[in-house]
């Protein structure tokens, strides 16, 4: 019993698999545990991968890159036209699809994307050994039903069974396992994904293990690639400074400056220093220069600046302070910086920051996981968005504190997905004979008034205990409809008050 | 730790409403508790999710207490090598609940098993124990790893070989359908993806039941399937090719198998519906209700199309009465129209006569001859014109007069009607005049309509166009001029109305040509004198002679005139001039005109005297009545003139 998780990026995709309940990424053909998404096409065949990308300097105009943006989007689509500005390779527009014209061959970009899923397919089989069909595709957040469609007919053409299709920011939280081990309790988790060219930040709310996503937005301007273009650029004028040369016209110069870029910002995200070494890189001149940690920090400040104010805004949309977000997720290669980690850190001083699985993996382990859990069920294709119902409201006991001001505990969160369960075991002083239980509830964070008190249970005539508390069992439940149902039992007496609240119609 | 305060009031238990209980949230549908969530919401629990597994659990646990395990006998003597061919549920102890039993049961039930029948516990008792693999305990490890396993367990489940296959023929349920085919339905319900499967039922199931029974097993959806019965083990490949290999030849056994299932399933299905009694009443039931509304529709046709019939001929009928009423009506009118008419026409001939007869018997209240004759054309005139009434008046004012008085009554009868008829003349004529000048006036049209074209000039106007022919030197200039030097009217032309009246002239269509011929012959009469008699139709004019326009013909220059006409015969050169050289005083043009005049009433005189008055007086009756056009009394005039001449003409050469 196996299943795998693939993620498809815009510039890298990666394979895991699940078996035995784990779920790992599995290395291609080349040893890399991250394929880039690149593919060239010759006379003869079409190459995916590493090779692909590393001939796009000889190949320039028969290799796709980024197909993930153009996938499923039409003509008039804003992202599809700065696509089709920004692409190397010759796109039309056909019967209203879009598509690569390449050696006068006409290819879909769900071909392109078949591809690679093709090639990630190989790379999961051959790492189980057994030809396992069964996936998980994971799908931006901000991905339309064309998209969506798009992607998945391109899994399906690859011969994949695709399961589901899930989003990203939900696979990285389902590879942590939050909110996982038990199905109570309310979180708020921040998931923050720095990918190859778009940056997306998304906050979910975790509520007896089920996820809902609150507020997301997507950056399509900032990336990884940025740094390697802010860090290409450095090595440009520096080696304009020692060969009086300018070779930022020059593209095919400059592509070996990226390629070299890229491998130099890889290296800087572990170690102090990096040596770009590039054989012949104008004019037979060769270039070779050290770039510090701090000299790239200093490079990309404006860059960072950008990647954290994000998180400032979309918080500030949500209308939650730092203190709200109670885990972040790091997720995507570029999360690796560790000046953006320390950022983040610094946004969020208290949170735990989760970057133990490496940030490029998260997706597709997470997407694994899914798969895992979707194995042996019929139906896994949900025909319908997931709707269900929630709780509306908090539903809140006013008690007092040890100075005997009024204090309120949220027994029953909203957003609880019905019908739900939740027990309490509370607790009275032992010197009192009867107790009340007052219940509230409330939208928000306003201070408690009287109107919203809805419900007060009391329990009298309990055993007097000169040390010690009375033990009050109490036990919420409420029904589809949002009808409560609560239950106070006295541990030691076995005294027992229920009430039923009905909702006003 | 938060504290609960202690009861302040003494109410025990209050509570309100709350205020909104939940709402619809979009979620991601991903984790465990997601698809506990949806499963849950699915099989419809109301319950939260742990009550619902406690509750299986102790479903479980309780099923435990009761499980009860049966013996197999023959355990001990199966072959492990032929496991596939065992009876796994058999072999656990479990033959008598099989695809029924729970995991739990399963579990249960290989544990008591394993205990009983493990090799060591055995060999501890002394019993015979196979070599490693061939001991029969490896049967009961083979039917626990084959139960365990979910998908394994579908399998073998799917061949479950104490499972009926058979499907009874129809023969079978002719007698009794519910009792055979029943148990057989619910036998292969339990291949059903879907739950609840619907119940055969009975006799009284209503329509919709049936209905919804027939189209689920027509679109049965099962689970079943062959892979326990694959020839090949797939895992017993040694390489990825033969294992291809392998996998091939088993779908396609097990795809053949399959579609053999779905056949038996389409069998049982197609036996039932054909010997189903149900089905059978309810076709009866739909061709007798078919039947009947097609009755009803002939019926209400019929019906429909006797109401149309009957209201078409009660319609016809009464059309055809209204019709027979009308014409009667209309024949019994022109009877009594028809009646007094003849009476009327019978009063008037009577009158007639009585007037003729009394005007004959005073000899028309003259002696004289002439006078006779016409008092007797005047009197037919008065026959004619008078009405009844007048007739009768005229009549008994004759009767009872002498036959002065009769003669003064019928001459004022006769002035009236002459005047009468003068008048109406005048009317005619005016008539006429207005309508050609109205014509004229269309003709004229434009800028030539302010000035009025008199007959005179019109004629001028012809013959100053005639005169001057297209492409003379400023022709319309020189015509102009022409007509202003010669016209009678005095009225001042310039080129353009000489143009315009000249287009308008050519414009014109043949009747207004004959117009204006008439006009000008009306002119010729007016200048000669000769022919207005016979329009004015007044005989006794007629006698007074023609005056001439010239000087009038003495009986010498008439003499001298016969005399030069005598001479010079007509084939003689210059005749006329010789003639008119005879006559001393007389032009040429003079001695035609006499000529031709004397010609004329000569040989009306000569020839046939009386003749001419009675034409005349036909002419001029048939010209009052409006019998002729002008045109035409004129044509007729100049055809009766022309066989006047002729005789004439041969009689002198």
């Amino acid at each position: 019993m196996a299943a795998i998780g693939v993620h498809l990026g815009a510039t890298c995709a990666c394979a895991a698999v699940y078996k035995d309940g784990r779920a790992d990424v599995v290395a291609n053909d080349a040893g890399d545990r991250v394929t880039p998404a690149v593919v060239a096409f010759s006379e003869s065949e079409e190459v995916v991968g590493l090779a692909a990308k590393q001939s796009r300097i000889r190949n320039i105009s028969n290799t796709v890159v980024k197909v993930k943006q153009i996938l499923g989007r039409s003509s008039g689509d804003p992202q599809a036209k700065k696509y089709i500005a920004e692409s190397k390779c010759s796109i039309i527009e056909k019967n209203g699809k879009l598509q690569y014209e390449i050696d006068n061959k006409l290819i879909n970009p769900e071909d392109v994307a078949k591809l690679i899923f093709s090639k990630m397919k190989e790379t999961a089989q051959s790492a189980l050994g057994s030809d396992v069909n069964d996936v998980v595709v994971t799908v931006p957040f901000d991905f339309g039903e064309n998209q969506k469609n798009a992607l998945g007919e391109a899994a399906a053409a690859a011969g994949f069974n695709v399961m589901r299709l899930i989003h990203e920011p939900s696979a990285a939280l389902l590879a942590y396992g939050i909110g996982q081990d038990s199905p109570t309790g309310k979180s708020n988790v921040l998931v923050y994904k720095l990918g190859g060219t778009s940056l997306s930040i998304t906050v979910i709310e975790v509520n007896s293990g089920i996820y809902r996503v609150l507020a997301a937005n997507t950056d399509d301007s900032i990336g990884g690639v940025c740094f390697t273009e802010a860090l290409a650029q450095h090595l440009a004028s520096e080696f304009q400074r020692s060969c009086k040369h300018d070779i930022r016209g020059n593209p095919r110069a400059m592509m070996k400056l990226m390629n070299s870029a890229d491998i130099a910002k890889h290296s800087l995200s572990t170690l102090g220093s990096a040596n770009c070494f590039v054989d012949s890189l104008y004019d037979g001149l060769d270039f070779d220069c050290n770039v510090s940690r701090a000299r790239f920090e200093l490079i990309c400040s404006s860059l960072f600046n950008k990647c954290v104010e994000a998180i400032k805004r979309l918080l500030q949309q949500v209308g939650f302070t730092a203190d709200d977000i109670n885990k972040v997720v790091l997720c995507g290669g570029s999360a690796r910086i560790p000046k953006l980690q320390q950022l983040i850190k610094d946004i969020f001083p208290t949170v735990e920051l989760l970057n133990s699985i490496p940030p490029d993996e998260v997706i597709p382990i997470g997407a694994a996981i899914e798969a895992g859990i979707l194995l042996g069920k019929e139906n896994t294709l949900l025909e319908e968005d997931a709707l269900i119902e929630c709780s509306a409201k908090d539903i809140l006991l006013k008690g007092v504190d040890e100075s005997g001001a009024d204090k309120f505990t949220v027994l029953f969160p909203s957003g609880t997905p019905l019908p739900a369960r939740r027990q309490h075991t509370l607790h009275a002083p032992g010197n009192i004979s009867s107790v009340c239980l007052e219940l509230y509830e409330s939208l928000g964070k306003s201070p408690m008034n009287e109107e919203e008190k809805f419900a007060q249970i009391v329990l009298q005539d309990l055993d007097k205990k000169e040390d010690g508390l009375h033990d009050i069992l109490t036990v919420l439940t409420m029904k589809r409809d949002g009808s409560l149902h609560v239950t106070c039992t006295d541990q030691d007496t076995g005294k027992c008050e229920v009430i039923t609240v009905e909702v006003a119609s | 730790v938060l504290c609960l305060p202690p009861s302040t009031a003494e109410g025990e238990v209050a509570f309100m409403f709350l205020l909104i209980a939940s709402v619809l949230c979009q979620v991601e549908p991903v984790g465990r508790w997601f698809e506990a969530f949806i499963k849950r919401r699915n099989i419809n629990v109301s319950a939260s999710f742990q009550e619902l597994e406690d509750e299986k659990e102790l479903s479980e646990e309780s099923g435990d207490e009761e499980l009860q395990l049966e013996e197999y006998p023959m355990l001990k003597t199966l072959d492990p090598k032929d496991w596939k061919n065992q009876d796994h549920y058999a072999v656990l102890g479990l033959g008598n609940i099989r695809y029924r039993a729970t995991q739990k049961q399963i579990k249960a039930a290989h544990k008591s098993m394993v205990l009983k029948h493990h090799p060591d516990k055995r060999k501890a008792a002394g019993e015979q124990i196979g070599e490693g693999d061939n001991d029969y305990f490896t049967c009961i490890t083979k039917a626990y790893e084959i139960l365990s396993d979910p998908v394994k367990r579908r399998a073998f489940n799917s061949i479950d070989p104490t499972f009926d296959n058979s499907v009874p023929s129809k023969s079978e349920a002719k007698e009794n359908f519910f009792e055979v085919f029943s148990p057989v339905f619910e036998r292969n319900a339990r291949w059903s993806n879907k739950k609840n499967v619907p119940k055969l039922g009975d006799m009284n199931s209503s329509f919709e039941e049936v209905d919804a029974f027939y189209s689920f097993w027509y679109n049965f959806d099962s689970w079943r399937e062959f892979s326990y019965l694959d020839e090949e083990e797939k895992e017993k490949a040694e390489c990825r090719d033969e294992r291809r290999w392998i996998e091939k030849q088993n779908r396609a056994a097990r795809a053949l198998r399959k579609k053999e299932e779905m056949n038996r399933i389409r069998t049982l299905v197609d036996n039932a519906y054909s010997c189903d009694p149900r089905i059978k009443k309810f076709k009866e039931e739909e061709k007798a209700k078919k039947e009947a509304e097609k009755k009803a529709k002939v019926e209400a046709k019929r019906k429909e199309q006797e109401a149309k019939e009957k209201q078409r001929q009660a319609e016809l009928e009464a059309a055809r009465l209204a019709k027979e009423k009308e014409e009667e009506e209309v024949r019994q009118q022109a009877l009594v129209a028809k009646k007094e008419k003849e009476i009327q026409k019978k009063a008037i001939k009577k009158e007639r006569q009585k007037l003729r007869t009394t005007c004959k018997n005073w000899n028309y209240f003259s002696d004289n001859e002439a006078d006779c004759v016409k008092m007797m054309e005047e009197v037919e005139k008065l026959c004619d014109r008078l009405e009844l009434a007048s007739l009768q008046c005229l009549n008994e004012a004759l009767t009872s007069t002498t036959r002065e008085g009769g003669k003064a009554a019928v001459v004022k009868q006769i002035e009236e009607i002459n005047e009468q008829i003068r008048r109406e003349k005048e009317e005619a004529e005016a008539r006429m005049r207005q309508a050609t000048k109205s014509s004229e006036k269309s003709t004229t049209g434009g800028g030539g309509g302010s000035k009025n074209w008199p007959e005179d000039d019109l004629q001028l106007l012809i013959k100053a166009v005639n005169l001057f022919p297209a492409g003379t030197n400023s022709r319309w200039e020189v015509i102009a001029n022409y007509m202003n030097l010669h016209s009678t009217t005095g009225i001042k032309r310039t080129a353009k109305d000489v143009i315009n009246k000249a287009k308008s002239l050519q414009k014109l269509d043949p009747h207004q040509k004959d117009d204006i011929n008439k006009k000008a012959f009306d002119k010729f009469k007016k200048e000669h004198g000769v022919v207005p008699q016979m329009d004015s139709a007044a005989p006794s004019e007629r006698f007074e002679g023609s005056p001439l326009d010239s000087a009038p013909w003495t009986t010498e220059e008439q003499k001298l005139l016969e005399q030069a006409l005598k001479t010079y015969p007509v084939n003689t050169p210059e005749r006329w001039e010789k003639i008119a050289a005879a006559v001393p005083g007389r032009s040429k043009k003079d001695c035609m005109k006499r000529y031709k005049v004397r010609s004329l009433t000569c040989s009306w005189d000569c020839h046939y005297p009386g003749l001419e008055r009675i034409l005349c007086f036909y002419f001029s009756i048939a010209y009052q009545r409006q019998y002729l056009t002008p045109a035409k009394l004129w044509t007729l005039v100049e055809n009766f003139l022309f066989f006047v001449t002729q005789p004439q003409k041969s009689s002198k050469d």
